[in-house]
């Protein structure tokens, strides 16, 4: 007769020492693992609530600036510097990591209307109501004395907005005209113009680098080719755009804010309709600025909230809004794609997570396993009706929650009206016209 | 149906027919022989092939590779030779690498030969990879969108490689099941306890013991979920739990009052006992935390570990679902089935099913008053119930002194065996054998549900009736409490020899423990997610055909257009509201009624159209009249498009009715109809 029985050796089950982990022999067989689906369920209504309660996306706030804050810009090279332009003339510099200012500027008569820095890092241009182009040091010589411009620009006309190469030393404003300027000389060495308009938001490109786009308060998007003599092209929309912003990662996509309350993503090489059309705002959108992974960007509006919207998506993943929170003039994506910043008129900067309920700092490989699979399990279950419930639900301010359902019942009521249009005319006569077609008015070349 | 009796004569035949458990030894051996049965993967090939397949697929890419390697080390005579070997597509990245590390060539495995017999991944045996996979492969031939298809295709291979890794992870495993083999002159029905404990080391050898407790049996006996601590509860009262491998008491105290039975809890420090009138909840010291009123003179007592339930089955036929996380009653039916003192969950979808002594096993869930399903099983009353722990087969016994073991895929019963006295009590053990109680003897079964068993495994005799058999999870141990105390049997092949220390493990710490408790009270399931295929909840929501029929109805619904009708106003009181109001939806409903029968005309109408072009083609074309359709056949189409339409004005009348609810006006909406489709 041979005999086996089982017999375990507890050395190979318990750990040695305190110190140690404990031992976690597995088994993947089925048989032992019963009712998969429904743990695997409970798991991700779980962490989809989790998910909720650890949504805590204000970090904190920067004030200091005695007015609405207008314009901001990001350092190239340090996570922690941003600079800030308010409607006083005001140019004040912070230091993220200690919520700090830490130098202040009497720039400009008037609004300083915007801010940019040189890829170098060593100086920031910034342009305001008075006319005037001002280049100041990022470090200054003497923090004691008064600050003095390094360069100052006097122009004939008000600059809207300024944005610099991304590579040259050559940067281009926007104001009746575009211009675009080189460092060593005095008058712009290039200037378009189409029509008479203003235009009040210009762009580098980060990829192609000699292409720009602006927007122009006649309701045109103008794209323009730093090299040439001539503007490239122009979209009129229905409304006016009031920023733009360039895809870091995909040159010929950009995205602007219109007044109508939607942002429109365009392919810069077909623009008679926009890949994508982001509706969620309630009120103007004022300022977009994309993620550095090209893959989400982040609004800022009028009806003081922000939202992330990922490009593909018509609808936004998050709103973020405080309640002394005002109407939102710009906002910011850092370069470690981990926070927002956005500044508004109630004269503070606002610091939020990009992902409301990540947890900040270092994970643990095992705490970052664990992270991985909840997400997994919340995108693979995110179509049933509890857990989609959850993860969709935000709470946003009154006003913001009774105008939607306005504009639902606005937008129920035109869909309504064309619908009987049609049963009521002529087969052909109304025809079906895509949402994305109905807000682009005309393309020029 | 075969007999399990021993007959004297038979007995030589017996032996050759017994069957042993398999070794690994063996198993191995056909899976390395079983060629045809074995995934390749990458290039795998075996014998001849290899050559073949190297000349053929790769050889020039070789070639340029080699040339790269020989460019990076150039004096490395030794080297070079064993990388010119046609055969080394896999190896080259990884020597150039080990290489460049330590600056000198390592001498190769395969030096002396020219290919490695064996590249790629190592085989998986396809049995193997059966048991880790969920569900059928996908068919992505005929997907319109092609990116659509890319993304599902990168899916299924995610999935494919999980299953693979999950097959690979077997050989981590470092224990083996137990098994018993027996010489030829040997007949293993006489192989007693005795001679198991002495043949096996002095750890195993302990784990045969009997406690002899004559005073308050007949006991039941209760392992928790991870094998390690055990529960006896004597029906006079006597309740004892213990740590059964050191032996160590964890507390003892007699509940003055009949006990009928006694579970743990989700962990081993609570336990739930079944007295004479209520159920109580107590400690691993034995102290009282609850008494569960809502559960009164509970026969039988489940555990449902993963929905923290305990499901009692009443002595007045009441069946009750409490959950212990929260101490509430979830469900509690009258199943009007007498006594109910044959019970037993389903440990892969936690369905109860119970036996009645009209011959029926009913399944409950706690959602559904009714019983999910209802199987007359046996002649007599029905003894004993247990299904097997990947909830496939259920085994039975009934007073006719049969034991059937049922298919629960399709309810039906796949084998039939008829044992001595008939079984009083039956388990499944992890690995498929069962236990059966036999009066008082303990029979053990190996896989009776997959293979037809000509005798059992072993078999013990207790002192006393048995009352209450199970197997300890992840030991090879068989607990039979009975009315002369408790035996614990040693039954090589019982238990699962792996278990997953996420799921239960038997070298848990207290720390562990706590933590344990916490994710399970994290993913406790809801109770009305009990379902009998635990896997819907994966599935796709499809619609039914109910539902697809009323969407295509709605499409079909005509709206009638809104009647706006003013009665003129009547002097001399004829115009009272009643009246008013009265011909006014008098006015109405003939409105209707004069749309729906022009609508009706309408298509016949049509119908006719069609028919005379048809008929003008047909005669245009020179074909011989009525050549497509004789004259009866077209009477048959209209009267199949008067049938559909007779389906549709009916929904519409039924609408135009709705609001009088009277039995007449019905009848008059009906007769309407009938009348509509005479008429045309």
């Amino acid at each position: 007769m041979k005999v086996k029985l089982l017999c375990r050796n507890p050395d190979e089950y318990i750990r040695e020492t305190k110190k140690d982990i404990h031992k976690v022999p597995r088994n993947y067989d089925p048989a032992l693992h019963p009712f998969e689906a429904a743990r695997e369920y409970t798991k991700a209504l779980n962490a989809s609530k989790l998910d909720r309660v650890f949504a805590k996306p204000f970090l904190g706030s920067l004030n200091g600036h005695r007015d609405g804050i207008h314009c901001m810009s990001s350092h190239p090279s340090s996570l922690s510097t941003i600079l800030s332009g308010a409607c006083d003339g005001e140019i004040r510099q912070w230091d993220l990591a200690k919520r700090t200012c830490t130098r202040t500027i009497n720039a400009h008569e008037g609004f300083v209307r915007g801010l940019t820095v040189t890829p170098s890092a060593e100086s920031f241009y910034s342009c305001g109501d008075d006319k005037i182009i001002k280049q100041w040091r990022m470090t200054p010589e003497n923090p004691s004395e008064k600050e003095e411009p390094t360069h100052t620009i006097i122009g004939k006309t008000i600059y809207e907005g300024i944005s610099h190469h991304w590579r040259d030393n050559v940067f281009a404003t926007c104001g009746q005209q575009v211009d675009i300027w080189n460092v060593d000389r005095a008058e712009p060495v290039r200037t378009f113009t189409w029509g008479v308009d203003s235009i009040s938001h210009i762009k580098y490109n980060h990829i192609e680098t000699h292409l720009l786009a602006a927007t122009a308060s006649d309701r045109s998007i103008m794209l323009y080719d730093m090299r040439g003599s001539n503007p490239l092209r122009k979209v009129i929309l229905k409304l006016r755009s009031n920023a733009i912003a360039w895809n870091p990662m995909e040159a010929f996509i950009f995205t602007v804010a219109n007044e109508d309350y939607n942002l429109y993503t365009f392919d810069m090489r077909n623009l008679k309709e926009p890949l994508n059309l982001h509706m969620d705002h309630v009120s103007a959108v004022l300022d977009v600025d994309y993620s550095p992974t090209g893959k989400e960007f982040v609004s800022g509006s009028y009806d003081k909230s922000i939202r992330i919207f990922p490009i593909e998506k018509g609808r936004s993943r998050e709103v973020y809004h405080a309640k002394r929170m005002q109407r939102v003039s710009c906002v910011k994506w850092s370069r470690d794609n981990k926070y927002i910043l956005s500044g508004s008129d109630e004269t503070n900067i606002r610091i939020w997570k990009a992902n409301a309920s990540e947890k900040l700092g270092v994970l643990k490989p095992r705490e970052r396993a664990a992270f991985n699979e909840v997400t997994k399990l919340k995108e693979k279950f995110v179509h049933h009706p509890k857990v989609r419930r959850i993860i969709k639900h935000r709470h946003v301010p009154g006003m913001i929650y009774s105008a939607k359902k306005e504009h639902a019942i606005i937008k129920e009521s035109r869909k309504r009206k064309e619908h009987n249009r049609r049963v009521h005319s002529k087969p052909g006569a109304v025809p079906f016209v895509a949402e994305k077609k109905k807000h682009v008015v005309a393309e020029l070349e | 149906m075969t007999s399990l009796e021993p007959k004297p004569a038979k007995k030589k035949q017996r032996k050759r027919d017994l069957k042993f458990p398999e070794d690994q030894s063996t198993k191995k051996e056909t899976f390395t022989l079983d060629v045809d049965k074995i995934i390749r993967t990458k290039n795998f090939s075996r014998g001849p092939d290899i050559k073949k397949n190297y000349t053929f697929s790769g050889e020039k890419g070789h070639r340029k590779k080699d040339k790269g390697v020989k460019n990076v080390l150039p004096n490395k005579s030794s080297q070079t030779q064993i990388l010119k070997g046609k055969g080394l597509k896999n190896q080259t990245g990884r020597l150039q690498g080990t290489q460049q590390k330590h600056g000198k060539p390592i001498k190769s495995r395969f030096q002396d030969r020219k290919t490695d017999p064996y590249p790629g991944d190592a085989p998986i045996p396809i049995q193997r990879l059966q048991k880790y996979k969920r569900g059928e492969d996908k068919y992505l031939g005929d997907m319109k969108n092609q990116f659509e298809t890319k993304k599902l295709k990168f899916r299924e291979k995610k999935i494919s490689d999980a299953v693979k890794q999950a097959a690979r992870t077997e050989t981590l495993l470092n224990e083996q099941p137990g098994f018993l083999e027996v010489g030829a002159d040997e007949d293993i029905t006489t192989i007693t306890q005795h001679d198991i404990s002495n043949a096996v080391d002095i750890t195993s050898a302990q784990k045969y013991f009997e406690l002899k407790l004559k005073q308050f049996g007949p006991y039941r006996a209760n392992y928790s979920r991870n094998g390690r601590y055990l529960l006896m509860a004597g029906n006079l009262g006597h309740v004892a739990a213990m740590d059964w491998q050191t032996k160590k008491l964890m507390c003892e105290f007699n509940a003055m009052e009949a006990v009928t039975d006694a579970k743990w809890l989700h962990i081993e420090t609570m336990l739930a006992v079944s007295q004479k009138q209520w159920t109580y909840i107590y400690d691993n010291q034995g102290l009282e935390l609850h008494c569960l009123k809502v559960m009164d003179s509970v026969l039988k007592l489940e555990f449902l570990p993963y929905h923290f339930l305990l499901v009692g089955a009443n002595a007045r036929g009441y069946l009750s679902w409490l959950d212990v996380s929260i101490g509430q009653k979830v469900a509690g039916f009258q199943t009007s089935m007498g006594r109910l003192d044959v019970m037993c969950q389903n440990p892969a979808n936690a369905i109860i099913h119970l036996g009645h002594t009209g011959g029926t096993v009913t399944l409950w869930s706690p959602n559904i008053k009714e019983p999910l399903v209802k199987m007359l099983c046996h002649g007599g009353a029905v003894r004993a119930v247990d299904v097997d722990h990947t909830g496939t087969y259920m085994a039975t016994s009934g007073v006719d002194r049969k034991l059937k073991i049922w298919d629960l895929r399709m309810y039906k019963s796949v084998h039939e065996y008829r044992i001595g006295g008939g079984a009083g009590q039956l388990s499944f053990s992890q690995r498929g054998l069962l236990a059966a109680g036999i009066g008082s003897v303990v029979e053990v079964y190996q896989d009776p549900c997959r293979n037809v068993v000509e005798s059992p495994y072993l078999r013990h005799q207790c002192p006393r009736t048995v009352a209450s058999t199970q197997f300890c999870p992840y030991e090879d141990v068989l607990g039979v409490g009975h009315g002369g105390g408790f035996s614990s049997l040693l039954i090589p092949g019982a238990g699962e020899p792996n278990f997953d220390a996420l799921e239960a493990n038997p070298f848990q710490s207290k720390k562990q423990r706590r933590n344990a408790e916490v994710q399970m009270l994290l993913q406790k399931i809801q109770p009305d997610m009990i379902t009998v295929d635990t896997s819907a909840l994966g599935k796709v929501d499809v619609k039914t055909y109910a539902e697809k029929i009323e969407e295509r109805n709605k499409l079909l619904f005509l709206k009638p257009e809104t009647i706006e009708f003013e009665p003129r106003h009547k002097k001399k009181g004829r115009s009272k509201t009643g009246h008013h109001e009265n011909r006014k939806q008098g006015y109405k409903e003939e409105m209707k009624r004069e749309f729906i029968k022009d609508r009706v005309q309408e298509k016949l109408d049509e119908a006719t159209r069609k028919r005379e072009e048809k008929k003008n083609r047909d005669t245009e074309q020179g074909k011989p009249k009525g050549g497509a359709l004789s004259s009866k056949g077209w009477q048959g189409l209209v009267e199949m498009s008067i049938g559909m339409w007779h389906l549709e004005a009916m929904e519409h009348v039924k609408r135009l009715y709705g609001m009088f609810r009277g039995y007449v006006a019905c009848l008059k909406a009906v007769w309407h109809v009938h009348r509509l489709c005479g008429m045309s």
